[in-house]
């Protein structure tokens, strides 16, 4: 079997996704093109100093004299 | 005849006309119109000649903002009282919303009257409202193409003159596609500029919420009226308010402009490459910027759109798989499946794109660039030829707008018209592009450009 076709057999199990038969041969097609964008992605040089875009704010309790949102 | 908010709420404002009579109005031309365009998934009629009564009545008629000017939403904002559907059958089973989203109620503060809720691509996950559970959302300016999307109904209720403003949402493009293939003013703020309170979400990482609207003023009346942060939304930027629409007066002189290059034009149609053309000739620059690394900026938001796209459906993808759209269904399960190391990957690529793209503003100010790639494809358009490659269409209209939205960037979208020989009819839109926070940049451009009669937002005939 062809790995990606394998990978997305593979990944549906794991996440207990069941992918019906109707489906999987336009699921494989959509995987791949998300797998050439990955290429283009992967290839852009990064530092381990480049960090995520995604940074986590901790939440602090509100204060008694903080308003409740409206 | 719609008239634009700034006039109507003026003139309900002095007395000169009532909000019922605008309201009623806005009614009954959506009652005749909207079976040839099919905008509207809800009409609220009793609703909103409520709400026009209270408006009448309030002893703050005189100094609301928008008094007495109707307005809709896309179906993916809460509305007290209906499922919010986001474009699906699968929300139908949902309990109703019990509080209007955040910005319907800003608007409504002053004075709005909310009208409706509008068709989009089911969970905002397409460029063409093309949805098979309440069919496609047609372009009034050819009813045989798209209105664009994922906010086709948001656009499209605008073009038609059904109402003079609308809000819809932008991820990759969704506010700034329908606007182009509609012929309208649209603008995505920067990211967590406006709160996302209390609507439905697709890719938290990148969601916008924004306006629709036929002349800069109006836009710029709106989006006034809803800023403001909300800690209830976890990405709104705690920034006070920026009113722009006494700055819009100010207009264009003294602004560094430039031309995006590279991807913005390889991947643009002659049409698209020519509205561009004529906006740059219009505020006198011929200066040409290029980013690095545009190509790979798309496919990082595409790859986080994947991942948190999917992540959220997870649920429904395992129990009810046949009850999504076809047109997002294979895509929502082959995205779920993607190795985290591309999404992660892709929020790195992400911040590199974003610091590199604010090192090119420290010399300009705007930015131009395409909307969409070519004017709106016909209804089941499957493919496109662009840069000599055959593309798939739906996909396609976003690449333009989708390297800028990943990093956030505030644009307004602007309409115009004849660029294309095949299809003179049609509009096409222009993004104004400037830094974050810097809305008022871009509306003050659109302003200048509106005002020199290179864009305009007529109503179609």
């Amino acid at each position: 079997m062809d790995p990606t076709d394998a990978y997305v057999d593979a990944a549906a199990a794991a996440l207990g996704l069941h992918i019906a038969g109707e489906y999987r041969s336009a699921v494989i097609g959509y995987f791949r093109l998300a797998a050439s964008m990955a290429e283009c992605v992967m290839a852009v040089p990064l530092t381990e100093a480049d960090e995520s875009a995604s940074v986590f704010v901790p939440v602090a309790p509100l204060s008694d004299d903080e308003e409740q949102p409206r | 005849m719609t008239a634009m908010a700034t006039h109507t709420a003026e003139q309900v404002r002095s007395g000169a006309t009532s909000a019922r009579a605008v309201v009623q109005a806005s009614l009954d031309r959506i009652a005749h119109s909207d079976p040839g365009i099919n905008a509207f998934s809800s009409v609220l009629a009793e609703r909103a000649l409520k709400r026009a009564d209270a408006v009448d009545a309030s002893p703050r008629r005189s100094r609301m903002k928008l008094a007495g000017v109707p307005f809709a939403v896309k179906n993916l904002f809460d509305v007290a009282g209906l499922p919010t559907l986001a474009g699906s059958k699968i929300e139908r089973d949902h309990a109703p919303a019990a509080r209007d989203a955040l910005l319907v109620r800003r608007l409504e503060a002053e004075g709005a009257v909310l009208v409706g809720a509008l068709h989009m691509d089911e969970y905002a996950y397409g460029f063409t409202t093309e949805n098979t559970h309440y069919g496609p959302t047609r372009n009034p300016h050819d009813t045989s193409r798209v209105a664009g999307g994922s906010s086709g109904g948001s656009s499209a209720a605008v073009a038609a003159g059904q109402v003079p403003l609308t809000l819809g949402s932008d991820t990759n493009g969704s506010i700034r596609v329908p606007s182009s293939l509609c012929g309208v003013f649209g603008l995505k703020p920067t990211f967590g500029r406006l709160p996302r309170t209390g609507s439905y979400p697709f890719v938290a990482s990148l969601d916008h919420l924004g306006p629709f609207a036929r002349s800069v003023a109006d836009l710029a009346l709106a989006y006034d009226a809803m800023q403001g942060h909300d800690a209830r939304d976890p990405a709104c930027a705690e920034r006070d308010p920026a009113p722009t629409a006494a700055l819009l007066q100010r207009g264009a002189g003294g602004l560094r402009i430039g031309v995006l290059g590279g991807w913005f034009r390889e991947m643009a149609l002659p049409a698209a490459t020519a509205a561009v053309d004529q906006v740059a000739e219009a505020l006198g620059t011929s200066r040409l910027v290029e980013w690095a690394d545009v190509e790979a900026a798309r496919a990082a938001a595409f790859l986080i759109t994947c991942a948190e796209g999917s992540e959220l459906h997870l649920d429904d993808l395992r129990s009810r798989a046949a009850d999504f759209d076809p047109m997002t269904r294979d895509r929502f399960l082959a995205n779920a499946l993607i190795p985290a190391a591309w999404a992660t990957r892709a929020q790195r690529v992400r911040a590199q794109f974003a610091r590199r793209v604010a090192k090119s503003f420290e010399t300009v100010d705007v930015l131009l660039a395409p909307s969409t790639p070519c004017v709106a494809p016909t209804i089941g358009t499957a493919s496109l030829q662009i840069a000599g490659r055959t593309l798939p269409a739906r996909a396609s209209l976003g690449l333009l707008t989708q390297p800028i939205s990943c990093i956030g960037l505030p644009v307004v979208s602007v309409p115009l018209w004849g660029l294309d020989d095949d299809a003179p009819h049609l509009p096409i839109g222009v993004q104004l592009i400037a830094a974050p926070w810097r809305e008022d940049l871009c509306l003050r451009v659109a302003a200048a450009l509106e005002a020199q009669g290179v864009c305009s937002a007529p109503i179609a005939p």
